[in-house]
């Protein structure tokens, strides 16, 4: 650390209107809940999202934190049982805990249409276009008030809203990883 | 042909749309409501330089939503640059520092400064939700607010101990759609509550030009104080103290 500074030094000072632009990668890993779900998709995922802080820091205790809405867009390849691709973009909200200073974890929840060749292709799901839900819990690290890397956890849900049969869902953990950009 | 006509009305409808859309979904404004104090007119006052006296900063006290903060160097230079602005002072001198003797006359002043804010932090992240679920469709209409109100009061002390207080009081709020947001929006509407605040403030000020000339009243007259310390017997004291006698001057 160089002399004079602080470990608070790289604390960002995220207001009211700071835009975040993120990058996060991550493999799926597959959850059959069911006897009647045998597909057991997996691949790697891709996550460029966009995010803007909508309030100053809410409450007085642990919970102090913020909200920001944005939006994301899902890359999924699909390497079992075929290979297949997906993609989606999905309106994103997240509360980031801030009374840590430089770590913030937040709670993040995204859902949104989804487009991927794997249906019609597997017993669950029977169409192209689908819609994806996910929800999850991650941390970001702020290496300069500015730059933050991000680690995560996100469960991951796929199904049609019932507009096509079979519509069974497809289910997955998705840990992730990457980085956002504060401006 | 008839489908590329088709076609090409469609593309310039969705273009007109998501230029409409773009725009009004950006769009941002301030409203900031008059000064509190009710004086609103410019007044000019013109005092000859060997009139002037310095103005020193005392204390200054800042706090927001109630809760004392650091004292902000911006917010002292900005007081400070209202002031000089109205040309009634020789010389400002900011927090810690010395002023020059000029006669021995001195205004001493206490700034007082209160900044509310009310960012609506649950409407908006209601709002966000509906943005969000509406997959954005609804930002152009749903609108953000964030208010602001700015408390000033000054404490003048003449150097005859005369004290006279000025305070005012201006509020305002942004309002903007989600793609508007942006931190320097909220700098811009601050900045514009604290200039109607102060010039309002310095309003006052003017008014009382007369109070701070330097030949309107003479420093009050030295005076000597004796004052005479005893210290207390000890119970065992083996020798008798002496009694000291203290002068102080104050300074002139």
């Amino acid at each position: 650390m160089a002399p004079g500074i602080q470990a608070n030094d790289v604390s960002p000072m995220i207001t009211v209107g700071t835009q975040e632009v993120g990058l996060t990668a991550g493999y799926m890993l597959s959850h059959r809940l069911t006897e009647l779900h045998t597909t057991k998709q997996h691949g790697p995922a891709l996550m460029p999202s966009w995010m803007m802080t909508l309030t100053d820091p809410i409450g007085d205790s642990w919970y102090r934190g913020q909200v920001s809405i944005g939006a994301e867009m899902v890359y999924l390849q699909f390497r079992e049982p075929i290979l297949t691709h997906g993609i989606g973009i999905t309106p994103r909200i997240k509360y980031t805990f801030v009374a840590l200073g430089r770590l913030r974890p937040y709670l993040e929840f995204a859902g949104g249409p989804f487009w991927t060749d794997l249906g019609g292709n597997i017993d669950e799901q029977a169409n192209e276009f689908n819609f994806v839900l996910t929800g999850g819990v991650g941390v970001s690290w702020f290496l300069t008030p500015q730059l933050a890397a991000t680690a995560g956890y996100r469960f991951h849900h796929i199904s049609n809203a019932g507009t096509a049969f079979p519509n069974l869902g497809l289910n997955a953990s998705l840990p992730f990883g990457g980085f956002s950009f504060y401006f | 042909m008839i489908m590329t006509t088709y076609a090409f009305r469609w593309l310039v409808l969705g273009l007109v749309g998501f230029v409409v859309f773009g725009m009004t979904a950006c769009t941002r404004w301030i409203d900031v409501k008059p000064p509190s104090s009710g004086l609103q007119e410019t007044f000019s006052r013109s005092i000859p330089n060997d009139e002037r006296v310095p103005l020193v900063m005392d204390t200054f006290r800042l706090s927001q939503n109630g809760v004392p903060q650091n004292p902000s160097s911006d917010v002292e230079r900005r007081v400070l640059n209202a002031v000089q602005e109205t040309r009634l002072f020789s010389t400002l001198v900011p927090l810690g520092g010395t002023p020059a003797s000029a006669g021995g006359k001195t205004v001493t002043v206490r700034l007082t400064f209160d900044e509310t804010i009310d960012p609506h932090a649950g409407h908006t992240a209601l709002k966000g939700i509906m943005i969000g679920a509406s997959m954005f469709l609804l930002s152009p209409i749903i609108e953000l607010d964030y208010d602001y109100t700015a408390q000033a009061r000054l404490e003048l002390q003449r150097w005859d101990g005369r004290v006279t207080h000025y305070e005012a009081r201006s509020s305002g709020t942004a309002h903007y759609n989600l793609f508007g947001a942006s931190p320097v929006v909220i700098e811009e509407l601050k900045g514009q509550v604290m200039e109607t605040c102060l010039n309002s403030l310095m309003t006052q000020l003017v008014q009382d030009t007369p109070l701070y000339m330097a030949s309107k009243t003479p420093l009050p007259a030295s005076t000597v104080h004796t004052v005479t310390v005893k210290a207390r017997r000890p119970t065992t004291a083996y020798t008798p103290l002496p009694t000291a006698h203290i002068s102080t001057t104050p300074a002139p």
